[in-house]
């Protein structure tokens, strides 16, 4: 078979569908390829906390909120059930020098003009009864957002089908052409089933983004870095909020090799509470670590202790493509005319999938010149 | 961290026959079984009460290796659920807590479990599996109602109608209702070689029948069960030799208790979490390990027998044991070729014609997928999440087309029971609605723990530091 498009894009899951979906509101002709179909790999492997308090000051802080309000918007925009809860999170301090971080956390958010609340142990007990007393307190971030990833991504997919993007499963992207003359521009977009000419391609394959765009020539700086999180049974009201440990965001930012856990739980829809979280690099390997998910179970018993009687049913683990500024790439490669890539957000995907597919729908059709996108800028790891 | 040279999963009659063989041999065997007696579901009852004469020279023999367990230097845990393996580390989970046992080589004996086809109102209090039912009458002697009807298909609907109509106590087996038909038996026949013993067992429970005269009626199906918070009738129609309803022949049968089966899924979560490659054999009653004639799987030092290698019943089940523990046996060194080879063959000879039996069986016996036809849009198919059919079948039509792909659509194998009852069950759906073939479908991926265990117990598995 073959087609043609103005912009393929390559990967089903959360950010692909962000960005058909965006590029859907502006009249062109769209083609997405999956390999398998929509949110089969790291979407459907993950939480669903929408998070500022894990952004660094500045640029990634600025995107953060960008894509918050974006989800807000989302919540009015899409027509079905995707999970959304303005649920707010709490971060919790087991010590004073770690409530004294939060503080500063706290402030920083404020002065992005969200909300933030600084608990004592006190305060952080009557919101939250079930956690161990002997914290030293938190923060709660009200203004935090819980989606399901999985359903987020068919339900962005779903709205951008209506507008006329075509999107082809089963479909793994065996080669990326281009222009045998001139800029060398893209030219086509060739998978198993079909060769699709367009101009633009869309890299949105996260851990697997490296290959694809290999392509072309392209080496990115993107490893599969693994998450795995626990399924405990159904317990509604246990906890009121997502909570994660303070630790959290230091081992998002460490680059150590090793297995680094830090607490996380939230309540899905169905009433079950997911327990995290875990991050290491181990290469491809997607299956289920003993250790790992003995090690979640002893930080989450720390921190919950009366969950200690709630079976887990079940865990599963995901990768995610870590990037070695720990900023995610968004926008063009300027030596491969056409090429845009949508990736390496590591375990801040689902959060920052919005404003993703909303800066790349901007860099086709309009030139985006803006200190924030400068920031994101894929060349900052290609310097000619 | 503990170790041992065999560790067995499964005391059934499958894995006993492997640990007390390989024990016998000398090798120092750890026998588990998250039950709190060893005997599995055949021999479920056999250690309290079951001091009458055995009725086939199977449960003779199975009842024999029970007798002879204590005797052996085998350490026994029972009540212990293995819900994780890696490698050769089991994950083991009891109520003294959780642990590791470390194993040169693994038999997986893990059975299966029932297999049911629903229908309107299979949910209702008072409706249960076969196997459900003759627990209680085989162990606690005792029947679940006063008014039984037992409908499905295949040995265990006889078996269990026996059971049921002896245990008494005031209790009424009204009907026993065979969805197949005698006359699509005799394509069959020429598989009945060699298998007498079989045919003596069903003769015993026939008999029974017979002296009860209970009808034992073919080609019939349960429609529907009716009542409003329990089971008070069900609908009861003939079906004609492809499974389809045969029109005006309903009639309402008053009961307080329904017993439905419809034959055995192996259960393959263990030998799915080491690995091992899979294969899908309807004949052998769905995806089962793929296995050499030592019944070792693609994985080297674990074997699967008995019902999780394929259904195929105790006695097939306990000859595989006796040849994977001879092959332990003689992998570390504990047998010599020659001895290993006399021990062998004799009872490799004897699962030739056990394996034409029970392919004759699990062929014979399917659930026809004519009877899906019976899953109204308004019958649950996901009993932990309350999905229905409707919301399946809307799902597939979307494209959903294979059970990782239909968990997009529907909360399917997401509940407590993690796809053990609805997998087998919508990988069904989807066949007969798309067409596709079951390998194509796939099955749910098991991730541990394979059985639900305490957060608290999981956090204080030893740790890597105190390996």
């Amino acid at each position: 078979m073959n087609t043609k498009a103005d912009v393929v894009i390559i990967g089903g899951g959360i950010i692909g569908a962000s960005c058909a979906f965006f590029l859907s509101q502006k009249g062109l002709n769209i083609h997405l390829v999956e390999r398998h179909f929509p949110a089969s790999g790291t979407s459907r492997a993950c939480d669903g906390l929408v998070l500022l308090l894990d952004k660094g000051p500045g640029a990634e802080l600025a995107l953060g909120k960008m894509s918050l309000g974006l989800w807000n918007q989302l919540d009015e925009m899409l027509d079905a059930d995707f999970g959304f809860e303005r649920a707010g999170t709490i971060m919790l301090a087991e010590e004073d020098a770690q409530q004294k971080a939060g503080q500063e956390k706290a402030e920083m958010i404020k002065q992005s003009g969200q909300r933030a609340e600084l608990l004592d142990s006190q305060a952080l007990q009557g919101l939250e009864p079930e956690l161990a007393p002997d914290l030293a307190g938190g923060v709660l971030f009200p203004d935090d957002l819980q989606v399901d990833p999985r359903r987020a991504t068919l339900a962005m997919l779903a709205s951008a089908q209506k507008k006329g993007v075509t999107v082809h499963t089963d479909s793994e992207v065996l080669d990326i052409k281009r222009e045998p003359q001139g800029y060398q521009r893209i030219c086509a977009v060739v998978t198993q089933k079909a060769e699709i000419s367009t101009p633009t391609v869309i890299c949105a394959a996260g851990v697997w983004s490296k290959q694809v765009v290999q392509m072309v020539g392209i080496d990115l700086p993107i490893k599969p870095r693994k998450g795995h999180i626990l399924v405990a049974a159904k317990r509604p009201g246990f906890i009121k909020h997502p909570l994660l440990e303070g630790g959290y965001v230091s081992t998002v930012q460490s680059a150590a090799d090793d297995l680094q856990v830090a607490f996380v739980a939230e309540t899905t829809r169905t009433g079950t509470i997911l327990l995290g979280s875990s991050r290491q690099f181990v290469g491809d390997d997607r299956t289920v670590s003993l250790n790992v998910i003995q090690a979640i179970a002893s930080r989450a018993s720390r921190f919950l202790p009366r969950l200690g009687n709630t079976q887990i049913i079940r865990s599963y683990a995901g990768l995610r493509p870590w990037s070695p500024d720990h900023l995610p790439l968004i926008g063009p490669v300027q030596s491969v005319p056409g090429l845009y890539l949508a990736t390496g957000h590591e375990g801040a995907g689902i959060g920052l999938a919005p404003v993703t597919g909303k800066l790349v729908s901007d860099w086709i059709t309009d030139a985006v010149e803006s200190e924030l996108a400068a920031a994101f800028h894929p060349d900052r790891f290609f310097k000619t | 961290m503990k170790t041992t040279e065999l560790a067995v999963a499964g005391a059934g009659p499958g894995g006993l026959s492997g640990a007390i063989t390989a024990a016998q041999a000398g090798v120092q065997v750890t026998l588990l079984d998250e039950y709190h007696l060893p005997g599995g579901q055949y021999l479920r009852g056999a250690l309290q009460k079951n001091h009458a004469p055995a009725i086939s020279r199977t449960e003779a023999r199975s009842r024999k290796l029970l007798e002879q367990l204590p005797s052996q230097s085998i350490d026994l845990k029972t009540g212990t659920s293995v819900w994780g393996i890696e490698g050769h580390r089991l994950a083991l989970h009891s109520a003294l807590g959780t642990e590791w046992l470390t194993a040169k080589k693994i038999i997986i004996a893990t059975g299966a479990r029932e297999f049911v086809t629903p229908f309107p109102g299979w949910t209702l209090p008072g409706v249960m599996t076969l196997g459900a039912a003759q627990i209680l009458a085989k162990e606690h002697g005792i029947l679940p109602g006063k008014r039984i009807l037992l409908a499905g298909s295949g040995p265990l609907l006889l078996a269990a109608a026996s059971v049921l109509s002896e245990t008494g106590h005031g209790a009424t087996v009204l009907e026993v209702l065979e969805a197949t038909h005698p006359l699509t038996w005799m394509n069959h026949a020429l598989a009945l070689q060699g298998n007498l013993d079989r045919l003596r067992e069903g003769w015993h429970y026939a008999k029974a029948m017979l002296r009860k005269g209970v009808p034992y009626r073919f080609g019939y199906a349960v429609v529907s069960a009716e009542g409003t918070d329990r089971l008070t009738s069900v609908i009861v129609s003939k079906i004609d030799r492809q499974g389809k309803r045969i029109p005006k022949s309903e009639r309402a049968l008053s009961v307080d208790t329904l017993c439905i089966g419809f034959g055995f899924v192996p259960n393959i979560e263990l030998t799915q979490l080491a690995g091992c490659a899979h294969e899908y054999f309807p004949e052998c009653g769905g995806w089962v390990p793929l296995t050499d004639e030592t019944f070792q799987t693609s994985i080297p030092g674990i074997y699967a027998i008995g019902e999780t290698a394929g259904i195929g019943g105790a006695y097939s089940a306990m000859l595989q044991g006796q040849i994977a523990g001879l092959e332990v046996a003689l992998e570390l060194g504990k047998l010599n070729e020659e001895e290993f080879r006399q021990a062998y063959l004799p009872i490799k000879r004897q699962l030739g014609p056990l394996k034409r039996f029970s392919v004759m069986l699990n062929a014979l016996f399917r659930p026809n997928p004519a009877l899906d036809a019976l899953i109204t849009e308004e019958t649950t198919i996901c009993r932990c999440e309350q999905v229905r059919a409707g919301e399946v079948r809307r799902a597939i039509h979307q494209g959903a087309h294979t059970l990782s792909e239909l968990k997009n659509w529907v909360p399917v194998g997401q509940g407590h029971c993690q796809g053990r009852t609805c997998g087998p069950l919508l990988a069904r759906l989807i066949s007969s609605e798309t067409g596709r073939p079951a390998r194509e479908i796939g099955c749910f991926r098991p991730r541990p723990p394979v059985k639900p265990i305490p957060l608290g117990a999981l956090g204080r598995l030893p740790g890597e530091d105190n390996l």
